[in-house]
């Protein structure tokens, strides 16, 4: 298990901010190489993520679901469960949003599987920071 | 004369960065060139445009096919761009940059070591920068006997 905490700032306020978050659409495509497959209800849909390593690349597919929310403290907790496509492995995290101000704090735990976590479990760390600092870029923009 | 004919000119890069476990250290093979003494000088010219991947070791998953070609196209429209790559009076053009290069030759192998940002050349890098090619790549030539 891999746990990450970054922040991140939209220059909007916190009414504008909880809403985009929840947004599955538009919040899944601020992950780089994500996309929504389907969207299954408000707060659940199949989606895939496509890390792409130069020329390789590995899919992870399966669902993102808002599984606990509070909408007065403005916290909501996402379950993205997926697999590797083309293996046998899987990533799975529950990311923690925490909106106030004009941005929040983002708490991610994370437990992957397979050909990615052969690279060990600090490199693993590593490059999930870089992501999500990435989509703290993208969400700045949401 | 040296050329694709009678000797081997291949370049080797190698994986950099946090996750360079994920990546392969590449064998790329130039298939245009040609290389001559004049004076005890060397005088070579390289079509950048016929660079191809033919080998990569390590990374988490094998190097296929389709991968070698996609590597080779993004050396060609992203990298060299068709630029002209020649060597005389012990200077290296690449990129558009003249720079000194040692080449060291022993009559069957050649080597020369080039630092891509020398060249104004940004060592291409993925995974948010966390995997990257290493800056120096080796060039090698070997001639065939017979």
């Amino acid at each position: 298990m891999v746990e990450l905490n970054h922040s991140f700032s939209t220059g909007k306020d916190t009414d504008y901010n909880w809403d985009a978050v929840l947004d599955l659409d538009r919040l899944i495509p601020c992950v780089e190489g994500g996309k929504v497959l389907e969207r299954e209800s408000d707060e659940k849909a199949k989606a895939e993520i496509k890390v792409k390593m130069g020329a390789m690349s590995m899919t992870f597919r399966g669902t993102v679901e808002v599984t606990s929310r509070d909408d007065a403290a403005k916290t909501a907790v996402f379950a993205v469960r997926s697999k590797d496509t083309g293996g046998s492995g899987y990533a799975n995290a529950d990311v923690t949003f925490d909106i106030s101000g004009d941005g929040g704090a983002i708490n991610t735990q994370a437990k992957i599987s397979g050909k990615a976590a052969s690279m060990g479990e600090g490199v693993v760390q590593t490059v999930l920071d870089a992501m999500i600092k990435d989509f703290t870029t993208k969400l700045a923009k949401i | 004369m040296y050329g694709p004919e009678n000797a081997e000119l291949t370049v080797h890069t190698k994986r950099g960065g946090a996750a360079a476990k994920a990546g392969h250290d590449l064998t790329i093979l130039v298939e245009r060139w040609n290389a001559t003494y004049e004076g005890g000088d060397l005088v070579f010219e390289a079509d950048s445009r016929s660079l191809r991947v033919i080998d990569g070791s390590g990374g988490i998953t094998s190097l296929g096919d389709a991968e070698k070609a996609a590597i080779s196209e993004t050396i060609d429209e992203e990298v060299l761009k068709g630029t002209p790559i020649t060597y005389r009076g012990g200077e290296l053009t690449l990129n558009g940059v003249t720079r000194p290069v040692a080449f060291t030759f022993d009559g069957t192998e050649g080597r020369a070591a080039v630092k891509q940002t020398d060249f104004k050349i940004k060592p291409y890098s993925a995974l948010f920068g966390t995997l990257k090619v290493a800056d120096v790549v080796e060039v090698k030539v070997r001639t065939r006997n017979g």
